[in-house]
């Protein structure tokens, strides 16, 4: 039988809305941010494969993993630093 | 309210992605004689003249100069008017709202178009404003503030308490007449953008970009050591893996910049595009029972974008103080253990 009671919710921090704003925006960027980094470095690595006419796409695949990497890099590193 | 606030703003942030192709498939289904992709597109773009409105088959249009340069050519200036309706003028001719000469020689256009009139305006009108706020300030001191001085002053505090002191800490006075600006600059041509007949400034690449590239500048040169030590010798990462994290890190600071850059371009773009893809709706469907519905969903999206203008300035001005903060910000010991959150020193819990 789980318990009718509800368990005490923690109260949420006394923050206000400009915070909360801020907070938004500071997640919504860092989402944005990620976005970006792949999709510039996908781009960039498209484009050389094109310009060196490349028959396996290296570029592409190289620089899609280093931007994936960099991107995920980067939101874990603006995550975690306490702001 | 705060979470339906939260909600919206997440959707708005990311809506420009899914409306992006509006404007393609309606492309695709043109009718003969109205193309609703064309006409937004022709909205939303640049032009030589300024289209106001048409009743019929009158336009009421301001011709706007041209100046365009040539290599071995020179300089001509004259009036759009002699280039409207496809009219070649002293060599030169629009192909698409982009001036070409005819014998395909190259063509540098300085010319004062439809987005540049928008800038020149919407400047003179920030300057009129604030120097109105700047000199009740001169005569009140820190006085009660009167008339529209009372309107901005809480703006210009949001930005001072909430996005400049927080973000940058106690050096932010440095970076108070950027921010203000930017943020300014940013919800004025908005707004302007909604007006009817207005120009779609902030909805223009080469504009955001402008003001992202100001951004990156500012970060760059307010750069202090510690910025460069976390860029080039990252703490915590171990010597073997340098050769990758510098490029991730170079990679980091132009994406920065970057995504405002589209962020704001998007945003700005796909709200236009909405607006108007409703209200292509009565003339795809030809159809007056279809007004009452895409009107409505044309005056929402229109009031939505009233909250947006504000909103992505807000988001604009906030990030650019972020990455200012991030670097002119001093060292600290919680760095060293990778996000050690409570092991910081309560003074840079700014």
């Amino acid at each position: 039988m789980p318990d009718s009671a509800p368990a005490p919710r923690p109260t949420p921090q006394p923050d206000s809305n400009p915070d909360r704003m801020r907070a938004v925006a500071r997640y919504s960027g860092i989402g944005a941010q990620m976005a970006a980094t792949i999709g510039l470095s996908t781009w960039a690595g498209y484009w050389l494969d094109t310009h060196y006419r490349t028959e396996t796409p290296w570029f592409t695949l190289g620089l899609m993993l280093l931007g994936l990497f960099a991107a995920l890099y980067n939101v874990i590193r603006a995550v975690t630093k306490e702001q | 309210m705060k979470r339906l606030l939260l909600a919206l703003f997440c959707f708005l942030s990311f809506s420009t992605f899914a409306n992006e192709p509006t404007a393609t498939t309606a492309e695709a289904t043109d009718t003969e004689e109205f193309n609703p992709g064309e006409m937004i597109l022709h909205h939303i773009g640049d032009s030589h003249e300024w289209h106001w409105f048409s009743l019929g088959n009158d336009h009421y249009t301001t011709y706007l100069p041209v100046i365009a340069f040539r290599p071995g050519h020179g300089l001509s200036t004259f009036s759009s008017h002699q280039l409207a309706e496809g009219k070649v003028y002293d060599g030169l001719k629009l192909e698409h709202e982009h001036l070409v000469s005819e014998d395909g020689s190259k063509v540098y256009d300085f010319s004062i178009t439809k987005n540049v009139m928008s800038l020149m305006l919407s400047a003179a009108l920030l300057l009129l404003v604030f120097t109105a706020v700047a000199r009740g300030y001169a005569k009140r001191g820190t006085g009660a503030p009167r008339g529209i001085q009372s309107f901005f002053e809480p703006i210009i505090i949001f930005v001072r308490d909430e996005v400049a002191k927080k973000s940058i800490g106690p050096k932010y006075e440095r970076y108070m007449p950027y921010l203000l600006t930017v943020f300014f600059f940013i919800w004025f041509n908005n707004l302007m953008g909604l007006m009817p007949g207005g120009a779609n400034l902030t909805g223009n690449i080469a504009v955001t970009l402008t003001l992202a590239l100001i951004t990156l500048l500012i970060t760059l040169f307010s750069s202090n050591k510690n910025y460069w030590h976390h860029i080039f010798a990252t703490p915590g990462v171990p010597k073997a893996l340098l050769p990758i994290m510098i490029p991730v890190e170079l990679i980091g600071i132009v994406v920065k910049p970057f995504s405002l850059m589209v962020r704001l371009f998007a945003n700005i773009t796909a709200g236009h595009i909405v607006t108007l893809s409703f209200i292509s709706l009565i003339f795809i469907f030809r159809n007056i029972g279809v007004a009452p519905v895409s009107l409505a969903f044309g005056l929402f999206i229109n009031v939505l974008e009233l909250l947006v203008a504000i909103l992505q300035a807000y988001i604009f001005t906030l990030l650019t103080a972020m990455y200012i903060g991030g670097a002119v910000e001093e060292h600290h010991d919680a760095d060293y253990q990778m996000g050690g959150g409570d092991g910081a020193e309560p003074a840079h819990a700014h």
